[in-house]
């Protein structure tokens, strides 16, 4: 939708064809954009997704909607279509709610209905943010409430401190996460992070955040077993307040402008833990991002949704050892990357070359114990990028003919960044050995879990669809209850 | 009120929204005889066959209007907008979506 209005704005009349699943996610884009008496044409979902593999299977439907298309390109606008006003902008007041009731559990269960009515909860009970509770939340940052961070896709709502405030004490955060919960937020509303394609895209992609440093122990988030699962307030909650804030400062809903086809994956509270720093010999995640390691900071990244979570074993799922656990990685790399060169040699699906597939990146959280073993073994997080980027690269001569050929166009278009050009071109040559990784840098290694504990790893692209990137690390600044963060 | 009763006040959570500039679509073209039509297709899969029939049944009702197919990202890039635009008279946004 946003690409038919650019074209538009450039000058050019047009139609939008969009499927009936979509429309009231077109529609909203539409005015969201600016014109929003923009002319579109549905096409039945349930057929379109269907019968579109085959020419001879679409063609009924691309007649039916034939006439509808042609008097889209040519039928006058309307006077109502000519002079679109505000009023057709879906705006919501600014209103406070009141709430009364004989009994606190009457009024809470009464502001429940009215909060999840408005699209404004996320199904599961709230706390009520009244000033107070609001009040008391702010407390645990230096931060103006007023200060604005950035705005939330898809509708662009400006994320305050105060709001985001409002939805910690919706998700039952306590104060002291408030740094975590708003350095979060200060990445997604980076000009340079892609929130969309996790918010408002049909795949289902998901966020992972994960704490580094030593806040994570002074709020009391826990890193062993079962450290992304329930019980335990502080990653639970820090998530549920981000899970809140994206849903009602950028404002989405299932179904509507939220399209996530399977919903998102762990939906209240997205994947949000901490490193475990007790336990890991080498130093945090963020000091590999030029942060100082004894910083406290949050790393934000997009994920596949679904089935893209990848088990290296350990613990007692399953005898291992060092080695073992690594040969699976290598294993499960070249696997799931090779399928990728075949994009290589387009330019991608977004702004930016290389966009939405081919070259991926990966979020690999390593149990404490393996780590120990790792480091016997002699490597440390800069080693084991390189021993695994090695380790992954595919012989020449084992590589397909279009597999070649995709990644020579991607060395002339420049998919391949020009630091990188020159390994690429060496390695694309009989006898050579062709990276399935861009660079040893696209293995992000965290460490995380317990004792026993196990290996897995998500993956998502390395350039994401709708902007530069999906992976960024921010400094936890302005906390008052904690040491950590104060700075 | 009373002193059995008990009141929440409820701070707002939604993020203010910035009132857009508001535009209407351009006029349309008359009619397509002898225009240039541009298709484009945000390379979600189907589109291309889509764009297959609608071509042959523009050719058939106006068969002197041409087609420009362009495959290119989910949002139009700035380059091939600017390379795209002065080839066509209007266009259709094609999305699998």
């Amino acid at each position: 939708m946003a690409g038919t209005v650019k074209l538009e704005k450039l000058g050019k009349p047009g139609v939008f064809i969009n499927c009936t699943t979509f429309d009231d996610d077109a529609k909203s884009a539409s005015a969201d954009n600016g014109i929003p008496t923009l002319r579109r044409v549905k096409i039945s979902s349930q057929e379109f997704y269907k019968l579109r593999g085959k020419v001879e299977t679409v063609r009924p439907l691309v007649e039916s909607v034939f006439d509808d298309i042609i008097n889209a390109l040519t039928k006058p606008l309307t006077p109502e279509e000519a002079n679109p006003s505000q009023d057709m902008v879906e705006q919501e007041d600014q209103v406070e709610v009141s709430v009364t009731a004989e009994s606190y559990p009457a009024a809470a269960e009464e502001f429940n209905r009215i909060f999840l009515e408005n699209r404004w909860g996320d199904g599961l009970p709230l706390v009520p943010p009244t000033p107070e509770r609001v009040k008391w939340m702010l407390s645990g940052t230096k931060r103006s409430p007023d200060e604005a961070l950035g705005k939330i896709n898809p509708k662009q709502g400006a994320a305050t401190i105060e709001k985001i405030a409002i939805n910690a004490v919706m998700a039952g955060a306590k104060p002291e996460y408030l740094p975590v919960i708003i350095a979060v937020i200060e990445a997604l509303t980076d000009e340079n992070f892609d929130d969309l394609h996790i918010l408002a895209s049909a795949g289902s992609f998901n966020l992972l955040t994960v704490v580094s440093g030593p806040i994570a122990e002074e709020i009391g988030m826990e890193s062993g077993i079962g450290f992304m699962g329930h019980g335990w307030r502080p990653n639970n909650t820090i998530g549920r307040a981000i899970r809140l804030s994206t849903l009602n400062i950028g404002q989405t809903w299932p179904g509507k402008n939220d399209m996530a086809l399977t919903g998102r994956i762990s939906p209240h509270t997205f994947f949000t833990f901490c490193e475990n720093a007790d336990f890991s010999p080498w130093e945090p995640y963020h000091a590999s991002r030029g942060f100082k390691a004894d910083e406290s900071c949050v790393t934000v990244g997009s994920v596949h949704g679904e089935s893209q979570l990848n088990h290296f074993y350990g613990g007692m799922i399953g005898t291992w050892t060092a080695e073992g656990v690594l040969d699976r990685m290598v294993e499960d790399l070249v696997r799931t990357d090779r399928r990728g060169y075949f994009m290589w040699g387009t330019k991608g699906v977004g702004k930016y070359l290389g966009s939405g597939g081919g070259a991926m990146n990966h979020m690999i959280i390593l149990f404490p114990e393996l780590v120990v073993e790792l480091e016997k073994m002699g490597f440390d997080q800069k080693g084991l990028q390189d021993e695994i980027y090695k380790r992954t690269a595919i012989p020449y001569d084992d590589l397909t003919p279009a597999e070649r050929k995709s990644i020579q166009t991607a060395i002339e278009l420049g998919v391949i960044p020009a630091d990188r050009k020159a390994v690429f071109a060496e390695a694309l040559k009989p006898g050579g050995k062709v990276p399935v990784l861009i660079s040893p840098e696209n293995l992000h290694f965290f460490v995380a879990g317990g004792a026993p504990g196990c290996a897995f790893s998500f993956n998502y692209y390395r350039i994401p669809p709708y902007n530069r990137t999906a992976l960024m690390t921010k400094r936890i600044t302005g906390a008052t209850l904690t040491k950590a963060g104060s700075a | 009120m009373s002193e059995n009763k008990v009141e929440l006040k409820l701070l707002n959570p939604r993020g203010v929204i910035e009132a857009q500039p508001m535009s209407a679509p351009n006029p349309r073209i008359a009619d397509l005889v002898g225009k240039r039509i541009g298709l484009y297709w945000n390379s979600k899969p189907g589109m291309d066959n889509f764009y297959k029939v609608f071509e042959e049944l523009l050719k058939e009702k106006y068969p002197t209007a041409t087609t420009t197919l362009l495959r290119g990202a989910f949002l139009i890039r700035d380059d091939d907008a600017e390379t795209w635009l002065p080839q066509i008279d209007t266009f259709v946004y094609g999305v699998g979506d």
